[in-house]
């Protein structure tokens, strides 16, 4: 592969392939670090929390949270969208920028997939449990059964939501999946113990690395990034519209699909920028994760932040020139109303804080980066609670407007859904590579021959 | 109908012989071989259907039950012999009267299967015609009262009716002093019962005691014209009403009776543009004064000094001598000297009443009414009521007589003093100086637990029993049930006491015998029958007032200076709760305030001046310290309406009930305020301290927004502009987004509805907010209660609201709806509108609500209804959110048999309230008013047994059935005949939020008050202002 010399390099510190295998791996076949445990500990009595509170949820009922009459949606659906949006950067990463042959994306993508899989696990969970009667769940699904001609209704945007998740959901992992089966394969060849080996053994499902292996493996690859692409535009356009085809000012907004993609781009960058800005240092691996990914996923970042604030800055625009009183209302209402906190932590997290993006110090501060990013998320969770909560406590009949107040079994649920994350993520770290050894063999940085 | 077929089974059919006609009702042409059947040797019987039915019974039966394993039936024990009048599945109704209060009005009692399971107001009586308020409807729970007494008691100890008839009558024998104290007593029987027992035991006195008096009224009218009676008020005769401080659509003696009249006055057409005019003067904000034209907001202290004046001005205009000493006292916009114009100008036609108790302004509206020569016309003294006839002074002297000891036996019948008394510390005491003690009560209430006797009064719904409200209009009350526990009615236990034997049926029936059916030729079984029996109505006559006034002036007039600048309470009974007696009602206590909105709990309603002045705010605990006595720890509401300087307090609240409703403390109780003033009870309470006491209690308020933001959710006008512009306040502003029909442009296809399509028409100007639909609708369609906690999170569960909306005029004198505007422009908070709405699910044509729904569990049926399928529902309250109406309920939890929620589905003997038509839903679903579906249904089916088409009417639904003002009609719009099409050609007709075009099938007429002319002046201009832009707006459209 040719490089020109004035390009950064997308692997430093001069690697061959023995010692990207070697760092690679050295996660998950030394013993598990004290920090390892420590966090995986944490994340797994969060997890308990959220198994809590979700059980509480379920054998009482939603009348434990805050919800009432007027307000019927709010922190479930608002965890559910911000979970689905982050899962977001995941298939951006892998899908689209491997159509357009951004190579930088190869050191990062299987941790972005990761996430992208734990947070659809996240988001689906909020499905189930925001249900009245989460025991048939299975309902909204079309499935042939016995109840007679019942059927799904191809109307509502909740069909369609069960279908962009569970379609999303699956080809994520298989994708995923797909691209773990060489790397498992070179753990197996490494493992020394007889568990190590037949479970790596099992899970490579007989890779042998011949080139036509590679090649249908490639290929693959390629139909499967062709397939998911569109899904990365489709899956939050679909969520948006749960909320667009709806009647409820500040709801019925035909931007949603755009600026509800931009949105999950947006959050997804930020947590992967999250998760890498810490696993980099811990996994040692700054070599591969370079300040040119950190950089460039920041611009994301500032890029997609300024398009969510356009949005937010274009409903104004709208609600004023549509001339609807109750429109009206709505926008001023967020801006000026009794949740206008929120809306203002949005506008600031979302519009205003991914503007230091620009400054070629915020690019490349890590610890800078890190702070940013749980803004941006912390933003974006904001971004749906107002367009939810918002928009619902007063709409129409002002005799019905009303206040949400969330109990502490929504905190809990809330905060416990990142240790599911969280849990997830500390098993992967510890039994997959987080970097795709394959390809990143394919871009490592040609020796410099001496002539 | 028309005959769709398209094919036939012959020429028969096609012909529809009345042959055919006959045979195809039978469903099996033939009969049915069942001989050949039976004569089976293995039977070896010698044959018959009902054996074979028996066979086949068993069978089905076995098979029934083993496959019910999973669900036992518990204590279902079928009929051994079937009564011959019930059907399992059919409703009977059977006549009956009241008994929630002394108003008594004629009912119909739903059974089904033999427990009653609704009441429904009695569409033929001529006095009530079908009106039922809240408190009626809410009666039924209290028959299913857990904490009802189950026998008879002896000191507190489960006894038997033998023992105590034993020991009272031991006890009655050697008596020498005995009373009997009752709420008002107006069944003509057990006032036999009692003179019976008076004459067994002479030295009984019967003393009535109304917790809530009138005894001012009754007594002016004794010292005026010689009556010792309430009047026959007639608000239908009367063209100008005036009020004060008179809750007579609310509270007030016989409200739906008033409510009936009233609204007859109330509803207009184009072609007949008449309506009465109403001016209230009154301190509380109540529906009255909601519904008025025009609402003076006055001290309670200014009351007698404006009646003065006003009877000055009228005398004037009468050339009759003015009250000496007057000097006259005129408020904002010279509403007295209006006031007195209008009352002069409809003389013979007019109505003053005043809700006061007190003697002096009763005299005066006496004298007024008098002036204008409404004696005899909507003042009747001939066809006179029975409602209310406490007395005060003589409980206050029965009261010192048990403290002087002189009394040494006492029963307590259908009366609570120990709870409701002002001096409840003297009852007591006295109380105890009397060795012989019996309380009829049927709970363990203030009272029965201080007495030796306890002897339950059965519920009326279990009783046989008569009533006569008004004089010559006889109700019966017949038992719907056996008596649930081993309770006896009150009108036996007198008879027992006095070695009467006969049972209550027989006792009642030879009264109405021997002397009230020789009245007017009646006949038991039809009276029985209709539920009241009537004897013709005496022409009103005239009677000349012969009370002096000369007293009145000084004590008016010092009244209103020395009170002037001081803070004044009055003392009133909610809507819901009224005198405090059904305070253990699970449905009254969570039927909304109509003004205030709050449930489960009284409050300080103060105004909005005081309370700046005070500091406090909304919830905070205030201390009251009148003379009389100290109300702690109670919370404040701020009031708009409530003139400056007063506030407002309910009573009926703070029952030390052990009642499962109970265990929430309910309130305070403020009758301990209350103080006799001149032989009556003063409700009113001058020189107040109110301070802040630390700390809050947030109220339960089912609405907590109170302005309509500008928006076209009611819509108003002056009757002036109505007459001139039929459509005013109501002009279409949609032109160019209709189609050459007419209608609105969509992007959907039109829905088909096949046969009939229902829909429904609500009058905003004969709604008086009353809040009886809601406890009907509550106990028709299962709806739970959920307690104060859960309405505070805004859960209530009610399928149909009443929105309450305020309206003020700013600073520029122009309307104000909006809360940005009211909080910076607006001072006056005395002055203001109140609208009312009721709304339930609007079954719109295109539904937001069916499209978002992923399971269709709600969708629309062929004619017309918005359906909820239970069953299919997943619970994702999509269709919550996205109903632009707000009126769809969710279960966040299971509310029966749940611990959580104590209520009356928390028991089996509450459950019995249920109807079984309407299913009870379970935790996670969604549920929203069904326009009652199960009576369309029924209606239906019954139109079908009878072989004939639907007729208008034949359907109503529960909020319709019993609305006192006739504000709601339901009907098929496909009925070209039916009363719903005729109002819907209404050109007051709108749809609320008609631009979303989600085309509802309820339709609103707009609200019109009666101002024009000389009130003009007092009606806000902004209505017409408004209406002037959006003329301008409709005219751009046209161009």
């Amino acid at each position: 592969m040719y490089e020109s010399p004035i390009r950064e390099v997308l692997v430093e510190g001069g690697k061959t392939y023995t010692d990207v295998s070697n760092d690679i791996c050295r996660p998950l076949e030394n013993k598990a670090t004290k920090g390892w445990w420590i966090g995986f500990i944490v994340s797994a009595l969060v997890l308990a929390l959220w198994i809590g509170a979700t059980t509480y949820t379920l054998m009482t009922g939603i009348g434990t949270w805050g919800l009432n009459k007027t307000v019927g949606w709010a922190f479930d659906i608002t965890n559910f969208v911000f979970w689905v949006g982050i899962g977001h950067a995941g298939k951006l990463i892998s899908a689209i920028l491997l159509l357009f042959r951004q190579k930088w994306r190869m050191s990062i993508n299987r941790s972005a997939e990761a996430m992208t899989i734990f947070a659809v696990i996240c988001a689906a969970s909020f499905i189930v449990s925001h249900m009245g009667r989460p025991w048939v769940a299975y309902w909204p699904i079309p499935l042939p059964n016995a109840f007679g001609s019942l059927w799904v209704n191809f109307n509502s945007p909740l069909v369609w939501d069960v279908f962009a998740i569970s379609t999303y959901f699956s080809v994520s992992l298989v994708f995923w999946y797909l691209g773990l089966i060489p790397d498992i394969a070179t753990i197996r060849d490494r493992a020394t113990t007889r568990m190590r080996k037949f479970m790596y053994n099992f899970f490579a499902m007989g890779w042998d690395g011949s080139a036509r292996t590679w090649n249908r493996y490639e290929l693959v690859s390629l139909i499967l990034a062709g397939i998911s692409t569109p899904l990365v535009l489709s899956v939050h356009s679909i969520v948006s519209m749960d909320f667009a085809t709806s009647v409820i000012p500040g709801w019925h907004t035909t931007i949603f699909p755009p600026y509800f993609v931009a949105g999950a781009i947006f959050s997804g960058f930020g947590m992967v920028l999250t998760l890498l800005v810490i696993g980099r240092v811990v996994l040692k691996q700054e070599e591969y994760i370079t300040m040119g990914h950190l950089d460039a996923m920041c611009k994301v970042v500032m890029l997609t932040g300024s398009m969510v604030g356009l949005a937010y800055i274009t409903e104004f625009f709208i609600a004023a020139y549509s001339g609807v009183e109750y429109e009206q209302y709505a926008f001023i209402n967020r801006a000026t109303g009794p949740y206008a906190w929120a809306y203002w932590i949005m506008m600031s997290c979302n519009l205003i804080a991914p503007q230091v993006f620009w400054t070629k110090w915020a690019r490349s501060t890590p610890w800078f980066i890190f702070v940013l990013s749980i803004i941006v998320n912390i933003g974006m969770w904001f971004e749906r609670f107002v367009i939810i909560v918002t928009s619902l406590h007063r709409d129409y009949i002002t005799s019905s407007w009303a206040m949400y107040t969330p109990t502490w079994v929504e905190f809990s649920i809330l905060i416990g859904s990142f240790g599911l994350f969280f849990t997830l993520y500390f098993l992967f770290v510890r039994y997959l590579p987080t970097i795709n050894m394959s390809e990143i063999k394919a871009i490592l940085p040609k020796k410099q021959t001496q002539h | 109908m028309d005959n769709k077929n398209k094919y036939w089974k012959g020429l028969e059919q096609l012909n529809n012989s009345p042959q055919f006609v006959q045979t195809k009702r039978n469903e099996f042409s033939e009969g049915l071989p069942l001989e050949e059947v039976i004569n089976e040797k293995d039977f070896e019987l010698s044959s018959n259907r009902r054996d074979f039915l028996k066979f086949f019974g068993f069978s089905v039966s076995a098979v029934a039950l083993a496959a019910c394993n999973n669900a036992p039936i518990k204590n279902a024990i079928p009929y051994v012999v079937k009564p011959e009048e019930i059907t399992p599945g059919i409703p009977n109704y059977y006549a009956s009267s009241c008994g929630a209060c002394s108003a008594g009005c004629s009912i119909l009692v739903k059974t089904r299967e033999g427990r009653p399971v609704k009441i429904e107001g009695n569409e033929e009586s001529p006095v009530f015609k079908g009106g039922v308020c809240a408190s009626g409807h809410a009666s039924l729970l209290n028959l299913y009262d857990i904490e009802r007494l189950k026998n008879a008691f002896v000191s507190g100890k489960e006894s038997s009716w033998d023992i105590l008839d034993k020991e009272v009558k031991a006890g009655l024998a050697s008596a020498k002093n005995i009373r009997i104290v009752s709420g008002t007593v107006n069944s003509p029987s057990v006032k036999k019962a009692i003179a019976d027992f008076t004459t067994k035991y002479p030295s009984t006195k019967h003393v009535v005691y109304e917790p809530i008096s009138i005894s001012a009224l009754i007594e002016a009218n004794k010292q005026a014209f010689g009556k010792v009676s309430v009047p026959g008020y007639r608000f239908d005769k009367a063209k100008v009403i005036v009020g004060f401080n008179c809750d007579f659509l609310g509270t007030w003696i016989s409200p739906v009776e008033y409510t009936k009249q009233y609204s007859s006055n109330r509803r207009l057409t184009k072609d007949n543009p008449v309506m009465s005019r109403h001016i209230q003067f009154e301190s509380l904000l109540t529906i009255t004064g909601s519904s008025a034209d025009i609402r003076m907001p006055v001290k309670p202290s200014e009351e007698g000094a404006i009646l003065i004046s006003l009877y000055n001005k009228i005398a004037a205009m009468a050339g009759a001598p003015a009250i000496s000493g007057a000097q006259n006292i005129e408020k904002a916009g010279n509403m007295v000297e209006t006031t007195a114009k209008e009352l002069w100008a409809a003389k013979g036609a007019s109505l003053v009443v005043c809700g006061t108790n007190n003697l002096d302004n009763q005299l005066l509206v006496n004298a007024i009414n008098t002036l204008l020569g409404n004696i005899g016309s909507t003042i009747d003294f001939d066809n006179y009521s029975n409602q209310k006839t406490g007395n005060d002074t003589e409980f206050a002297t029965f009261v010192s007589e048990m403290n002087s000891g002189a009394v040494d036996a006492v029963i307590f019948y259908n009366s609570n003093p120990a709870y409701s008394y002002s001096d409840s510390k003297s009852f007591e005491t006295g109380l105890k100086k009397v060795q012989l003690s019996i309380s009829t009560s049927p709970t363990w209430d203030e009272t029965s637990r201080m007495v030796k006797y306890a002897a339950p009064d059965s519920h009326y719904l279990e009783s046989w029993g008569d009533i006569e409200p008004k004089n010559g209009y006889f109700g019966l009350i017949q038992p719907t049930i056996s008596t649930v526990f081993k309770t006896r009615m009150a009108l036996e236990s007198f008879l027992r006491w006095c070695d009467n034997n006969t049972d209550a049926y027989s006792y009642i029936q030879n009264y109405w015998k021997s002397t009230i059916l020789p009245l007017g030729n009646g006949e038991w079984n039809k009276s029985l029958h209709d539920g009241y029996f009537i004897i013709p109505e005496k022409a009103a006559q005239v009677y000349s007032n012969n009370a002096s006034l000369a007293n009145v002036t000084n004590t008016a007039y010092q009244n209103y200076t020395s009170n002037k600048d001081k803070v004044e309470i009055t003392l009133y009974s909610s809507v819901a709760i009224r005198d405090g007696a059904d305070a253990n009602n699970p449905w009254l206590q969570e039927l909304p305030d109509p003004i205030s909105s709050v449930v489960w709990d009284n409050y300080l309603a103060i105004s909005k001046t005081l309370a700046d002045k005070l500091g406090i705010e909304d919830n905070d605990l205030v201390n009251i310290k009148t003379k009389k006595g100290n109300i702690e720890g109670l919370p404040t509401l701020i009031q708009p309406g409530q003139p400056n300087n007063t506030a407002s307090i309910a009573l009926g609240y703070g029952r030390m009930v052990k009642g499962n409703t109970g265990k929430e403390i309910v309130g305070k109780n403020a009758f301990g305020l209350t103080a006799l003033v001149n032989g009556q009870v003063s409700y009113i309470l001058g020189d107040v301290t109110i301070e802040k006491a630390g700390g809050n209690r947030e109220l339960a308020r089912t609405q907590t927004h109170h302005y309509i933001e500008g928006r076209a959710i009611i819509k108003e006008a002056s009757l002036g502009d109505y007459i001139k512009d039929p459509l005013a306040a109501n002009h279409d502003h949609h032109g160019n987004l209709r189609d050459k029909e007419g209608k609105l442009i969509t992007l959907w296809e039109e829905r088909d509805a096949k046969g009939h399509k229902w829909g429904m028409v609500v009058d905003l100007n004969a709604c008086t907010g009353c809040g009886s639909c809601i406890v009907s609708c509550s106990a028709e369609n299962n709806v739970p209660v959920v307690g104060r906690q859960e309405v505070l999170v805004r859960r209530e569960m009610h399928w149909m609201r009443i929105d309450r909306y305020y309206s003020f005029k700013n600073k520029e004198g122009q309307t104000s709806t909006k809360e940005k505007d009211i909080h910076k422009n607006v001072t006056d908070f005395e002055n203001i509108k109140v609208a009312f709405q009721p709304v339930m699910c609007q079954q719109c044509g295109h539904a937001p609500c069916e499209s978002v729904c992923p399971v269709l569990a709600t969708v629309h049926s062929s004619e017309g209804l918005n359906q909820m399928t239970y069953n299919r529902c997943v619970g994702t309250r999509y269709c919550a959110n996205n109903c632009p109406y707000k009126v769809r309920r969710f279960n966040w939890f299971r509310y029966n048999d749940n611990e959580k929620f104590d209520f009356h589905f928390n028991n089996d003997l509450g459950k019995m309230v249920i109807n079984p038509d309407v299913t009870v839903r379970t935790r996670g679903v969604m549920e929203k008013c069904t326009f009652c579906v199960q009576r369309i249904q029924a209606g239906k089916l019954k139109a079908k047994t009878e072989n004939r088409e639907i007729k208008d009417g034949d359907i109503k639904t529960a909020c319709q059935q019993s609305c006192p003002a006739n504000a709601i009609v339901f009907g098929d719009m496909f009925d070209a005949n039916s009363e719903l099409v005729k109002l819907l050609k209404n050109e007051r007709g709108y749809h609320m939020l008609e631009e979303l075009n989600v085309q509802p099938s309820v339709n609103y007429l707009t609200k019109i008050r009666n101002v024009e002319g000389t009130l003009l002046e007092q009606n806000d201009h902004a209505t017409a202002k408004h209406e002037e832009h959006k003329a301008e707006e409709t005219h751009t459209e046209h161009n």
